[in-house]
């Protein structure tokens, strides 16, 4: 089993280098290569699965020493436990149909070799963080998986937005990485291990063993979650990031890199206190809060997905906070399902409108397209977690657990989450009716017609899994990897039940009063103010931009002026001035006049006579 | 004679070939030059793969030679390599065999231009290898001479002479300090021997005094200091490397500055402890110097020499701190940082010399859209900013990471700080560098740029690259040999602290040998 995960780990990027030196030349081939790599990674997966299934189910791993000295022993290796199976599933398998989609999307792109070679990087960079038994072998993919979605953002690099938004991405992901390596450094030196399961047995005998630092240890660690999951406050470069092509945001922002974070917390969620957990949680909801109004007022299809992503990670995040680590895997693997289906759906979309991306430019394109119509409703109805969908369960378990204030849940919280599930409905029926149904407000919308099968398969498939995700029984198979007991549905199931009803019937019905056959957005007319304050996402980026200008801007300036001016001109120019002047102060004595000669040699015999003789004698 | 001493004398031989070459016949310069280079190369690659089989000789070194040379005072012409320096020693031969064909624009005064490449190259490797105090000074002259005069006669750009003028001011300045600090070693210890090993041997069983030690080490923390652009006396690195030809560059800021550090390392961490000790706090705000504000003042470069240098001095603060934790993981990082740093400045500056070459100036806002255009040095370039910011599967990842990780018992917040410069400061600035020159439009003027083509274009950056991934995928190749040599080292340092009864006091705390550590 363990073979088979190293070969899992390593196909990807045996394609990212066979494609980089070898098939470059040749697109289609390329292409082919990768798919195949992730193809047949997930045939594999399926594979550990089911043996795994068979198998007694307890974790195995196999490791290499990676770097060594003194006390610090980092390992490499892969790890299989139910939770990295889960999730090796969900980024082989939607990755694979992802990368099968992008054959058609990208055709004529003069990169095509390009693309399919970073995204094959890209998988192997994700795989590592998945197989991972090691915290620093998960950050060194982390930063891996943070270079490969700066290569994928800026895919088309020619552009400066595109060039704009995967430098803000990498670095808004290295705030966070700041903080998580500080955290990883903090763990290390009290617990003097690096190895999760050895961690996490060392956390077990000795809850305490970190002391006073546990909390602001926890925390730190979280920033890394932060940073790739995209939450408030580094939540900033996901939007943005929807500048690389389609198909990417639908790998990167919806299945794999963004669930990243979520993954790191479940498996380290022996490291975080309650104290700790109280924050996550408040960080997570806030987020979801943020994202989801945010998304009411956006015009941009794939932005308006970004931050239902963004709001949907919140939720994810807000259940490792509430003590449901579980329950945000499962969140997290039916949303890989319908935010891929919704990314691909409209990357249809955009595609048969011929590249454009605002959903008033749309409209009337139910009878056009209707495989991408029925799949994307489906996408639409699961995220907003109507019955029987899977998003109706995975959230409904965020909520009950958000509920039981037992274990680690809070009545606030529940209540953000609720508005959070009407609020979704809300934005997500808004673009659905816009981009769908009405009249076709543009020559292009006129004109769409269905995209190819090779485009449109994938949907069918992330469709049927997105109904269907419910009924798998992958929160049990999680809490089993995550070895912790889950509670909550149980008592709280049914409450959680009711205003998850309630929710989507008041998002529904407002989405539906406003948006059906609209043709201008009713809210920026009569809610001007309002509108623009979630049209500028809170001003937030503007925010950012003035605290960096004061902060760190104003320290290069004051730092290269100080080089500049006083150590280089001052300092240093001042010292070799003085010399200079000194040389030529010196030169001035050495006229060659023999007349200053004699005065200054009779000058220095009275000098010497005066200090020899003169005080005893005056 | 040891393999080592092969490795030092060939490019040595190559010079003085050279001089014998009769004039017509300059085609052959650039190949003697490039032929001496790559033997070098070659022998070293032998060195650095033969290291762990090999038996070691006096002291755990390895390759020995020791030849007597003036007895009286104790002088000998002695070389041996440990898990310390064979590293070193492998890197300054790849950079000076990428140096030797990165020798553009080089069309007057061949001969005396690759005459001194070699020498200094010789110079460069005999520093590294010597284990005789005499000839580790001896060499580092023999190869710091030919830099000021590569930079005075090929330099480029306006400033050539107020460059040449200031790099040789500094730097001799700097060896000066440090040679005095290596006298005073000699006196002090006592050993009446310029043999390192014998000098370490003899440290160890008689402590240099606690108050000689915090005399000596800031002699030694000065003078080498400045020879890798501690701050705050760095100003003379970037604008000496931004006028100095390519070759020189390369091989300077890659392995030459290193020197300072190998310094502090061989002779400050084991003779003198306490001195570090009682300095550690000075060292560590200097060290601070380096990592943000060279940070900063790199983020406000529109010239990417100017960039490349003040980044270049930015990384060596990495490596002031491993030294200054005086831990096993912290010095084993340091050593692992100047490798990576080497390869990568020298990869660097490459790059911005073909730039240069090509272009005529590497004014940044001049630049732009350049990946479009010449996608070989492109990926090149985005390598070595990937690198340059700490992004792991670059050889720099591994010694941060054991650095930070090092450093973190004695200096948290130290540890705070140099990683908010690794992964913030050098993310910004490196990033900006790849957004502002590859990415975005291709302005008209830079249609006509070309890339690097064939196999000795391609060459040097394929060689440094090569050697930047290996060690970043499997970093053991040199941290294992570093740690296993590092050892012995610090325990020394930690067992003179237990020896001297007298606890140090720091310059700016309470005493004790708790009070290395800063509250906030």
């Amino acid at each position: 089993m363990l073979t088979l995960a190293w070969i899992i780990l390593f196909l990807p990027l045996l394609s990212a280098l066979g494609i980089a030196f070898v098939t470059h030349k040749d697109q289609q081939l390329s292409a082919k290569v990768s798919i195949g790599a992730i193809g047949l990674g997930f045939v594999l997966t399926v594979i550990l699965f089911f043996s795994h299934l068979m198998g007694d189910g307890a974790a195995i791993e196999d490791s290499i020493t990676w770097l060594q000295a003194g006390a610090l022993d980092v390992g490499f290796g892969v790890r299989l436990d139910s939770l990295s199976i889960l999730m090796l599933l969900v980024v082989t398998g939607v990755g694979s149909l992802i990368h099968w989609y992008s054959q058609t999307y990208m055709n004529g792109d003069k990169s095509y070799s390009r693309y399919f070679g970073s995204l094959s990087l890209f998988t192997f960079s994700m795989l590592g963080i998945v197989l991972a038994t090691d915290f620093i072998q998960m950050f060194i993919f982390w930063e891996l998986v943070g270079v490969s979605s700066y290569l994928l953002i800026g895919f088309w690099f020619e552009k400066p937005s595109a060039a704009d938004a995967a430098k803000k991405a990498f670095l808004s992901n290295r705030m966070g990485d700041f903080g998580f390596i500080l955290g990883i450094i903090m763990v290390w030196a009290v617990a003097g291990s690096l190895n999760f399961d050895s961690l996490k047995e060392i956390f077990t005998a000795d809850p305490e063993i970190l002391g006073a630092t546990a909390t602001v240890a926890g925390l730190l660690v979280f920033c890394g979650a932060v940073g790739k999951s995209a939450q408030f406050p580094l939540h900033v470069w996901l939007p943005d990031a929807m500048e690389g092509p389609t198909p990417v945001s639908a790998l990167i922002h919806a299945a794999t890199m963004v669930a990243a974070g979520v993954y790191m917390l479940c498996r380290v969620y022996f490291v975080f206190t309650p104290d700790a957990l109280t924050i996550i949680a408040w960080i997570g909801g806030l987020t979801a809060l943020l994202a989801a109004l945010m998304a009411l007022q956006q015009d941009d299809i794939k932005r308006i997905l970004a931050y239902s992503t963004l709001s949907q990670l919140g939720y994810m995040v807000m259940a490792v906070g509430v003590h449901a680590p579980a329950a945000a895997m499962y969140h997290l693997t039916t949303h890989a399902f319908f935010k891929a289906l919704l990314f691909l759906g409209a990357g249809s979309v955009i595609y048969a409108v011929h590249h454009k991306q605002d959903i008033w430019q749309m409209g009337g394109l139910r009878q056009k397209m209707p495989t991408t119509y029925w799949t994307f409703l489906l996408g639409t109805l699961a995220l907003c977690g109507v019955f029987p969908l899977s998003g109706f369960f995975s959230k409904d378990a965020i909520l009950a657990s958000a509920a039981d204030t037992a274990h680690g849940g809070n009545g606030i919280l529940f209540g953000i989450g609720v508005i959070v599930a009407a609020l979704t409905t809300w934005y997500m029926l808004r673009l659905f009716f816009i981009t769908f149904h009405g009249e076709a407000r543009t020559e292009a919308a006129e004109t769409a017609k269905e995209s190819p099968s090779i485009m449109t398969v994938p949907l069918v498939v992330l469709a049927v899994a997105s109904a269907i995700a419910g009924f798998l029984g992958i929160e049990g198979f999680a809490s089993h990897g995550l070895e912790i007991e889950y509670h909550g549905e149980h008592t709280y199931g049914l409450l959680a039940m009711a205003f998850s009803f309630l929710a989507v019937a008041v998002g529904a019905s407002v989405a539906f009063a406003l948006y059906w056959k609209a043709e201008a957005d009713p809210i920026q007319r009569h809610l001007g103010l309002f509108s623009s304050i979630l049209r500028n996402r809170f001003y937030i980026d503007e925010i950012y931009s003035f605290l960096i200008l004061i902060t760190h801007e104003t320290l290069s300036q004051i730092s290269a002026w100080l080089d500049r001016w006083v150590l280089t001109g001052l300092v240093v120019r001042g010292a070799h001035g003085s010399a200079d002047l000194t040389g030529r102060a010196l030169r001035m004595l050495q006229s060659g006049n023999i007349h200053t000669y004699a005065f200054l040699f009779v000058i220095g015999i009275a000098a010497i006579m005066y200090f020899v003789v003169g005080r005893y004698v005056l | 004679m040891s393999l080592l001493s092969f490795i030092i004398a060939t490019p040595l031989i190559g010079a003085l070939c050279l001089l014998l070459v009769p004039r017509g016949y300059s085609y052959l310069y650039q190949i003697i030059a490039r032929g001496a280079a790559g033997i070098t190369f070659l022998l070293s690659l032998g060195m650095f793969l033969l290291y762990p089989q090999m038996a070691s000789g006096p002291g755990g070194f390895k390759f020995y030679q020791k030849t007597a040379w003036v007895e009286s005072i104790g002088i000998n012409y002695q070389v041996g390599v440990d898990g310390i320096n064979v590293g070193l020693i492998f890197m300054g031969a790849a950079v000076a065999l990428a140096a030797s064909f990165a020798c553009w624009g080089i069309n007057r005064r061949e001969r005396d231009f690759y005459f001194l490449f070699l020498v200094m190259a010789g110079g460069i490797l005999g520093a590294f290898a010597s284990l005789d105090v005499f000839f580790f000074y001896f060499f580092h002259e023999l190869a710091l001479v030919p830099t000021f005069i590569m930079i005075g006669v090929w330099g480029r750009g306006e400033d050539r002479n107020y460059a040449t003028f200031k790099i040789t001011i500094y730097l001799t300045l700097g060896a000066m300090l440090a040679l005095v600090g290596l006298v005073a070693l000699y006196v002090q210890s006592g050993a009446q021997t310029f043999d390192m090993i014998e000098l370490t041997q003899h440290v160890k069983e008689n402590p240099i005094a606690l108050d000689q030690q915090k005399m000596i080490f800031p002699l030694l923390l000065f003078g080498f200091g400045i020879l890798v652009s501690l701050w705050p006396f760095h100003t003379w690195a970037p604008i000496g490397y931004g006028a100095a030809p390519t070759a020189a560059a390369m091989l300077h800021a890659g392995v030459l500055k290193k020197f300072g550090l190998y310094g502090l390392i061989r002779l400050a961490v084991p003779l003198v402890p306490e001195g570090i000790r009682a300095w550690m706090e000075v060292f560590c705000f200097l060290a601070l110097g380096n990592i943000l504000y060279c940070g900063w003042v790199a983020m406000r470069q529109k010239d990417l020499n100017f960039l490349i240098g003040n980044s270049s001095v930015a990384h060596m603060g990495m490596a002031f701190l491993g030294i200054a934790s005086l831990s096993l993981i912290g010095i084993t990082g340091a050593v692992a940082i100047m490798v990576a740093h080497g390869l990568l400045a020298a990869l660097s500056f490459g790059i911005s010399g073909y730039l240069h070459h090509e272009k005529g100036s590497v004014e940044i806002n001049k630049l732009g859209g350049l990946l479009q255009k010449i996608p070989f040095i492109g990926v090149c370039l985005i390598i070595a900013m990937l690198a340059g910011c700490g992004v792991p599967g670059f050889a720099n990842f591994a010694g941060e990471v054991l650095v930070l990780f090092g450093a973190w018992d004695s200096l948290p917040w130290f540890v705070v700080a140099g990683a908010w410069g690794a992964l913030i400061i050098g993310a910004v600035y490196c990033l900006r560098a790849i957004r502002n020159i590859l990415h975005g439009a291709l302005a008209p003027e830079n249609e006509s740029l070309t890339d690097s083509t064939g196999l000795t274009g391609r060459l040097p950056f394929v060689v440094l690259v090569v050697l930047l991934v290996l060690f970043g995928i499997y970093p053991r190749l040199l941290t294992d040999r570093i740690s296993q040599s590092a050892q012995p080292l610090i325990e020394q340092a930690n067992e003179t602290q237990a020896q001297i009864s007298n606890p140090p006091s720091t310059l700016l705390g309470q005493a004790g040998p708790d009070a290395v550590r800063i509250d906030f």
